[in-house]
């Protein structure tokens, strides 16, 4: 029993008296009452957290609730700091919410709830509450430039981080960049190769950045905004200085954190252009650019990464890649059945509590298992890869990133 | 103010339930302390439990039960925490026995077509597992996607195609449940555990159902399978007058097709709050005043041939049919439709986030006009006195499971601008309830048809509703719960245990 006795007299308990925790509830007060209000709770049973933990503490009502209560002084971040942690920012149940639902076509409305648990560990961290991994894995990154890899073996400095692309000649800068991110760099570099091979393959110029640090996500996330700061401000920099205005990322997490959180930093943001390496390479497969011809023999199913399907909607362009790879059987699992699907790698929830993240991809590759004849699972983020592919190990199914799939059809060794 | 409990009583619950599965933080407490609104912000603190447990099986539910019972701390249930009565709600603290992980599939019957689970799963999640072997356990609440079988149970719900499948109580077969002093018994229609239909001894599976936890916590049930429908078909069907849309769903209700699973009539006001909602009617001119919408499920032939008589009726009523996209895509949202908060609308006009409160009576047809007329009043008295409370329409659907023409759940949903809770517009809402709850009884109905009435101001009436039935009520309680640990305060309940 992690949590303060219910014992002391409430009334004593002014949670919004200090400046910090005051500001987060006058700034998230109105989007947690659209959810207290609404109280549907329908978000319950698709948040891949909650069908693990059944506990209240961590349903999406009650990161809302929490702000509610904390207005009007029943309780305090302390209370409820290490509930946030529970959290894969998915995004299942903004898009599980009768406010989305209903109000979300017209008014381009959607129930925020990532943001309300990325503002609440922000609060966390700057009223000193921190989470033993997650602070460790804060000042390896402000230290290294990079993220680190579970483990913590590895140093993850940025004179190593394009240690991946040995042997290729990638140029340094140009107009088009790919930013590699950490976790594929240092962990499955062979994503990173193989974008590299295929978009080459297909005729598209591009280098990579001089000194590449992490994007920042993990950061924003889990709180240290001001390393999350610094980390964009030197990429923009860097851009700039190798005079990049095109980035492809390959990792879903890197495109999200740049495209949601670099514009409010900078005020030239617009110069740059960010893309998506599963946009981009199914654009050069469709245009006859880039050729699959190497027959891939698996019959293999995707998994939708929470960042492209839940929080931005991309879940078309990896499905038509996979389409387009000659001897694979692709047994697909709609988009919207995948809303409660998770790797549960999302947010650092696995270097905080790590068990969980694995409970997750356990029940994720269960349910590929389910599926008549399906030998490969393929999902697009380097993140998700990790602990699927542990789980896949114990379960007899393997787990691919699509490039690597892709580069393989088009005749590459990675 | 929340109470403690004695250090030695935390350490019994943590040696049944394990020291994951018990919690006294104030996170955790706070959180367990409400359900859906209205909810007394402003008193909230009144209602946080001492202690949660999260049990994982009957042996540890009985064991907390026993425990209770011997320091007299009350016991409250709570599964979905949906239930729209406060029947989760703990009002006088005490521990709270949160079933969520109690959701297993313990057992799948093809034989006999049954399936057996623990009360903390979601039909949602039930029927994704049922569907790859061709069933479906259709308790359609509107709650679909979060209630759970605890709190269907606790509340006798009430299913969205009930007229054709039945509800909570008709697909419930047995279940098994931890009494107030902590015995484990199985109750159904008699004694076998998948039997339907049984003479034999007291019908005790309806006494342990709609009890709101008043009579003990169910730990396991089995239920009712039914062959995933071939074909579903909607339809639905505009008036430019209430009456005639009245009529019309009349005629529908005793059209005497069997696949019928539902029919639900929206009235002017339900329309004017739906064209808020961008997605629903607002193609609908304001010359609208009723709409109806019918579905049924079945085998593809059967279903094909019931629409072209509800079509029939439907257009013969003079309905005018709002065409397939409206008809399947509005019965489709069915579960999402209830309440957005950003529909809230102050009077003059401005948008104000507002919860939703939802009044389910069960009223005779025939009284369907006159109620409807007499509740609208009720609540444009609210929202004269105080500019904090919106009228958000009405709806009547089908109540009576496989017969659906004799009575209908009538709602009315009131929007609610809750950070304006005070003493004053608490006192004059349950003042209003009550008055709901008057016009029901009036006519001849009953205050609830699936939320239980035992929320402030309904509940006042609960005795003149059921009459010499309260004490009946009053009786068994007393009989089963001699302590008065099994979620107290609920119902009135108390008074059994002042006579005594
Ligand atoms: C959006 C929305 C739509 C709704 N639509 C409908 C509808 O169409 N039809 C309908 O019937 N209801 C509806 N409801 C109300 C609510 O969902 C139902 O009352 C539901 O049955 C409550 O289930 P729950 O799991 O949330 O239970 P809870 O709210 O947790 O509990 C309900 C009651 O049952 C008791 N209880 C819980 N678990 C157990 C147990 N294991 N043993 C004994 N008692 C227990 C509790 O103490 C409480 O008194 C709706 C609610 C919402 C929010």
């Amino acid at each position: 029993m992690a949590d303060r006795a219910a014992s002391e007299d409430l009334t004593e308990v002014q949670s919004n008296g200090n400046g910090a925790a005051r500001e987060f509830v006058e700034e998230w007060r109105d989007v947690a009452y659209n959810c207290f209000s609404s109280g549907h709770k329908f978000c319950r049973e698709v948040c891949p957290v909650m069908q693990v933990t059944r506990d209240e503490r961590h349903t999406p009502t009650a990161f809302h609730a929490n702000v509610v209560a904390m207005e009007k002084g029943h309780l305090s971040i302390e209370d409820v700091a290490e509930d946030y942690v529970h959290c894969t920012m998915c995004g299942a149940c903004e898009l599980r919410c009768p406010n989305t639902l209903f109000t979300g076509d017209f008014y381009r409305f959607r129930q925020r709830t990532v943001d309300v648990v990325k503002a609440a560990r922000a609060l966390a961290v700057k009223e000193g509450i921190h989470q033993k991994d997650w602070k460790r894995w804060a000042e390896l990154t402000d230290r290294w430039g990079n993220e680190p890899v579970l483990g913590w073996t590895k140093e993850t400095s940025g004179s190593k981080v394009r240690a991946w692309a040995a042997g290729l000649d990638i140029p340094t800068g140009g107009e088009t960049v790919l930013f590699a991110d950490c976790e594929a760099a240092f962990k499955r570099p062979s994503v990173p190769r193989a974008v590299a091979l295929i978009l080459r393959e297909a005729g598209v110029e591009f280098g990579l950045m001089d000194q590449q640090w992490c994007c920042g996500g993990p950061m924003w996330e889990t709180g240290y905004v001001e390393i999350a700061h610094k980390m964009a401000e030197h990429n923009m920099l860097d851009w700039r200085k190798t005079g990049t205005r095109r980035v492809i990322c390959l990792d879903p997490h890197d495109y999200i954190t740049i495209i949601e959180n670099y514009p409010s930093l900078d005020a030239s943001f617009d110069e740059f252009e960010i893309v998506l390496a599963v946009d981009e390479i199914a654009e050069q497969i469709r245009d006859g650019k880039l050729r699959l011809t190497t027959p891939v023999e698996r019959t293999v199913t995707y998994h939708d990464p929470c960042r492209l399907n839940k929080r931005m909607g991309v879940w078309q362009s990896p499905r038509e890649i996979l389409r387009a790879i000659p001897g694979l059987t692709f047994v697909d699992v709609d988009h919207v059945t995948q809303w409660s699907y998770c790797s549960g790698a999302g947010s650092n929830l696995g270097v905080a509590k790590p068990e969980l993240t694995a409970e997750i991809s356990r029940r994720r590759v269960a349910k590929v298992r389910e599926l008549d004849g399906v030998d490969t699972l393929v999902s697009a983020c380097p993140w998700s890869e990790r602990p699927l592919t542990e789980q896949g190990e114990a379960q007899g199914i393997e787990v691919y990133d699509i490039f690597e799939l892709v580069a393989e059809a088009a005749g590459f060794e990675v | 103010m929340a109470v403690a409990l004695l250090d030695s009583v935390v350490d019994e619950l943590t040696a049944i339930c394990g020291p994951d599965h018990v919690f006294t933080g104030r996170s955790a407490t706070f959180n367990r302390a409400r359900v859906p609104a209205p909810f007394p912000v402003h008193k909230w603190d009144e209602h946080v439990p001492s202690a949660v447990v999260l049990p994982t099986s009957a042996h540890q539910v009985s064991e907390v039960v026993k425990m209770a019972n011997r320091h007299r701390i009350p016991v409250v249930p709570r599964a979905g925490a949906t239930g729209l009565t406060d029947g989760a709600v703990p009002l006088r603290h005490g521990i709270v026995v949160d079933v969520k992980l109690m959701n297993q599939i313990l057992d799948l019957d093809h034989e006999n077509r049954t399936v057996t689970v623990g009360p903390g799963i979601n039909m949602l999640k039930l029927n994704e597992e049922l569907r790859k072997h061709g069933y479906i356990y259709p308790d359609n609440p509107a709650s679909y996607p979060c209630s759970l079988v605890g709190g269907r149970i606790g509340t006798s719900g009430w299913s969205l195609i009930g007229a054709r499948y039945g509800h909570t109580r008709d697909l419930v077969i047995s279940f098994e449940i931890v009494l107030p002093t902590g015995e484990i018994v199985r109750v159904g229609d008699g004694g076998g555990r998948t039997v339907r239909k049984s003479s034999s001894g007291y019908q005790l599976k309806h006494l342990f159902m709609g009890h709101q936890g008043t009579l003990g916590i169910v730990t396991e049930a089995t239920l009712e399978l039914v062959p995933r429908p071939e074909a579903e078909f909607s339809a639905f069907f505009a008036y430019g007058d209430y009456m005639d849309a009245w009529r019309a769903t009349g005629d529908l209700a005793r059209s005497g097709v069997a696949t019928l699973a539902g029919v639900v009539l929206f009235d002017e006001w339900k329309l004017a709050y739906l064209r808020r909602d961008d997605e629903a009617y607002i193609p609908q001119p304001e010359s609208i005043k009723g709409v109806i919408a019918c579905a049924s499920y079945g085998n593809a032939d059967e279903v094909r041939i019931g629409a072209k008589r509800l079509l029939r009726i439907g257009n013969a009523s003079g309905g005018v049919y709002l065409g397939d996209e409206i008809s399947q895509g509005d019965w489709a949202s069915r579960h999402d439709r209830y309440a957005t908060p950003q529909h809230g609308r102050t009077r003059d006009g401005q948008v104000a986030l507002m919860s939703w409160h939802c009044e389910d009576a069960s009223i005779p047809y025939s009284e369907l006009p006159a109620v409807r007329e007499e509740w609208h009043a009720i609540a444009a008295k609210l929202r004269e006195r105080f500019d904090m409370f919106d009228d958000w329409g009405m709806f009547a659907y089908t109540n009576g499971a496989f017969k659906p023409w004799g009575d209908y759940l009538t709602e009315i949903d009131i929007g609610i601008w809750e950070t304006r809770w005070d003493e004053e517009t608490w006192a004059a809402w349950v003042d209003a309830k009550r008055e709901l709850a008057r016009v029901s009884i009036e006519h001849g109905g009953s205050i609830s048809a699936c939320h239980g009435s035992c929320r402030e101001g309904e509940v006042d009436l609960v005795p003149a509703e059921l009459g010499g039935g309260f004490e009946v009520m009053k009786t068994i309680k007393r009989g089963l719960d001699p302590n008065n640990i099994m979620n107290p305060g609920k119902y009135l309940l108390d008074q059994a245990y002042e006579e005594a």
